[in-house]
């Protein structure tokens, strides 16, 4: 599904990310790892294209991602409150990016009831436009917002940091269910290292721009990265 | 500790990232404020000669005197538009070992660094100093200034008093705008003279310099009703704003325009929820009446087509200028999510002109009354309108694809250059300069309804190729895509 390419970006002369080569398989389900710095933020952007890669290229689905839109008909992204409407209710929200991609109203409204328990009843009629949500409520809002386009590829930067247990447990279950049903290919990043080798089939750990491990999970990934971490 | 508060103050206004980064902004702003100053100023030392032309034979002193609550009420209506809360200052101070009453001061002593407060010492002392003063003494002279000091302060507080109250309920707003219709009315149809009364007042004030304690007394109040009030309300009042129930919207006549008609309903909304683009719908309505001023009866008779047709660009553009001149960084918050999302960036830019085309369309429906003054403004007007559907709006999104600069649009719009650089400016000149650049030469060489139907051919024609404009600002913005999205980012 994503292929790249010898991908190079600098900023003021430090390499940010350095991926020589690296291929991402359709259904897998990654795990982005790596402190603060590492370049996972960055390396999304180039993904979506947000910013220009000094060198290399991404495929998605053998399509430069620089060249060519036609990676947005089937992936969705989350990385910040860069991605919300902020002065929208969060139905609006919905029915906006539903539009987009060709989702009617009453699918829309479909899609939200599966979502009641993860939004806890404090996102839809709030009476609230999104910027006067919490953090964690605009972060279900934008996470709901790209799974409600069923994408084949989803983007998440960091989805567990700005949510309460129980929402980090649901959306374990959700990303899940929709992982198993859809084959979805996933790519989240985090720093709850307990998370992310609980729901990812592959690991990928970034130090200064370049993936320095590449890990199929087993049960000792974990104890792996630990041992990574550990000062 | 006030002074340490401040202190922070002076480092943010020197910090702040828009300082470091446009000098040319900052000193064409410092330019400005001299000007101002320095034109207050000379009006204060050149007053009484304008008095001695403008009144011949009266004296000069009362008619000061009779200016000088003009002034005031006037200055009460600019401060309400003009004058900063700086109440988001002391948030990061909330949590520390500082005592309230503490971080109250600091707000109102920090309130006090704006011009607004220099002006009128600038105005008036001059004059005193030089008119008053030899006439009537020094003791009277230092009152009536230790007055005119009072009543600044008072006016002063009171605002920010009446600011604050109609941020937590926006009946006050209105209230207040009634009240100063009332006044403005009252006066304009003599039920009262404020001049008179002035007059009056500040005579009296000559004659009994103890009165001055009355405005000293009025500052002293306001400033107090001020201080009692944050000191009940410091905590409330970003709580309070966000209590309001949020109504989504949809607007069910864009629905047939599928995606485009999704891109126009958020820019509308982005227009009515959004402080900044707020005041942009404001000036688009009030600059509606701007015809009064532009289509004059003399201009028609002397057949002075030039100058109503600029009147007539204006009107019908003035909403691509203002909202064409942010474009896309009106949406800089969101445009991470508007270039991932699954939209092409032709149906973007495409949204973008139809927008246009639409609210020029209903402004040249709502302006053709004026046909009422007389009929031929209509053609003036449709002349103006095919330039601006045609040709202007392509300028405006060709240059908003050189615009990498961010702006917040929660914050208030009049004095922000926050998001203005050069293609703002270049942009608002070359649009009014290529209609004259066809217009005039034309209007030599033939007259000026040739002139004035060859620029309305040229916008037609363009209108018509609007398609293949939207493909060539496509690839124009995708050059630049990137340069944009980092810049807007950056804010």
């Amino acid at each position: 599904m994503i292929k790249v390419d010898s991908l190079e970006k600098s900023y003021a002369g430090k390499k940010v990310v350095e991926i020589p080569a690296l291929e991402i398989k359709t259904g897998e389900m990654i795990g982005l790892v790596g402190n603060n710095g590492a370049g996972k933020t960055t390396f999304f952007r180039l993904l979506l294209d947000l910013i220009r890669a000094d060198k290399g290229n991404i495929q998605s689905n053998d399509n430069d991602v620089s060249k060519s839109e036609l990676w947005k008909r089937y992936t969705a992204a989350y990385l910040d409150e860069g991605f919300l409407i902020d002065y929208l209710t969060p139905e609006e929200y919905f029915y906006f990016t539903g539009k987009l991609n060709n989702k009617s109203k009453a699918d829309v409204d479909d899609f939200l009831k599966s979502f009641d328990t993860f939004f806890d009843g404090s996102v839809l009629k709030s009476g609230k436009y999104i910027r006067e949500l919490s953090k964690g409520n605009q972060f279900k809002v934008g996470i709901a917002a790209c799974l409600l386009q069923r994408p084949e590829l989803l983007i998440l930067d960091e989805p567990f940091a700005n949510l309460d247990p129980s929402s980090q447990m649901r959306l374990l279950k959700l990303l899940r269910e929709m992982q198993s049903q859809h084959r979805m290919t996933i790519l989240i990043s985090s720093h709850d290292l307990n998370h992310v080798t609980d729901i990812s089939t592959r690991i990928l750990l970034m130090e200064k721009g370049r993936i320095i491990r590449d890990l199929h999970t087993t049960e000792d990934t974990l104890k792996e990265l630990e041992e990574y971490f550990k000062i | 500790m006030i002074r340490l508060l401040l202190g922070h103050q002076l480092k943010a206004f020197w910090r702040s990232r828009n300082a470091g980064k446009s000098i040319a902004i900052q000193i064409f702003i410092g330019f400005i404020t001299l000007y101002l100053l320095f034109s207050a100023l000379a009006l204060g030392f050149f007053l009484q000669k304008f008095i001695a032309d403008m009144f011949p034979g009266e004296d000069p002193s009362v008619v000061f005197c009779g200016f000088i609550l003009y002034y005031f009420a006037f200055d009460i209506l600019v401060r309400f538009i003009m004058q900063d809360l700086p109440t988001l200052a002391i948030q990061p101070y909330l949590v520390h070992n500082i005592r309230r009453s503490q971080l109250i001061s600091f707000l109102n002593v920090r309130s006090l660094f704006t011009i607004l407060n220099l002006v009128p010492l600038l105005v008036f002392i001059p004059f005193t100093v030089r008119v008053i003063a030899p006439n009537v003494g020094l003791i009277p002279a230092i009152a009536f200034v230790i007055a005119i000091l009072g009543l600044t302060f008072f006016n002063h507080f009171f605002i920010l008093f009446i600011k604050r109250k109609s941020i937590i309920n926006s009946w006050w707003y209105a209230g207040f705008f009634v009240l100063i219709a009332a006044f403005v009315a009252a006066d304009y149809f003599q039920i009262f003279s404020l001049r008179a009364i002035s007059s009056y007042v500040m005579g009296k004030m000559l004659v009994y310099p103890a009165l001055a304690i009355i405005p000293v007394v009025m500052a002293i109040g306001a400033f107090w009703n001020n201080y009692r009030f944050l000191l009940k309300n410091l905590f409330l009042e970003d709580i309070m704003r966000k209590g309001k129930h949020r109504q989504g919207t949809e607007y069910s006549f864009l629905n047939r325009f599928g995606t485009i008609g999704e891109l126009m309903a958020i820019d509308i909304k982005l227009l009515f929820r959004n402080k900044r683009a707020r005041s942009i719908l404001l000036m688009t309505v009030v600059f509606l009446f701007y015809g009064f001023i532009f289509y004059k009866q003399t201009y028609l008779d002397k057949g002075m087509w030039g100058i109503l047709l600029v009147g007539g660009i204006f009107l019908t553009g003035l909403f691509v200028v203002n909202y064409g001149q942010f474009l896309f960084a009106w949406q800089s918050g969101h445009f991470d999510g508007m270039m991932a999302g699954n939209l092409d960036i032709r149906t973007y830019i495409k949204s973008k002109f139809v927008l246009f085309t639409s609210v020029c369309t209903a402004i040249l429906f709502i302006t053709s009354l004026y046909g009422l003054l007389d009929w031929r403004l209509l053609l003036v007007q449709l002349a103006g309108y095919l330039y601006n559907v045609g040709i202007h709006t392509v300028i405006a999104v060709y240059f908003a694809t050189h615009s990498y600069k961010g702006i917040d649009i929660s914050k208030k719009a009049a004095f922000n250059y926050q998001g203005i650089g050069a293609s703002q400016w270049i942009y608002t000149l070359v649009i009014f300069l290529i209609p004259m650049i066809i217009y005039l030469p034309l209007s030599i060489i033939f007259n000026s309804w040739i002139a004035m139907i060859i620029l309305s051919v040229l916008g037609l024609i363009s209108l018509l190729l609007q398609d293949w404009w939207v493909d060539v600002l496509t690839k124009q913005f995708i050059l630049r895509k990137h340069r944009i999205l980092e810049g807007f980012r950056e804010k």
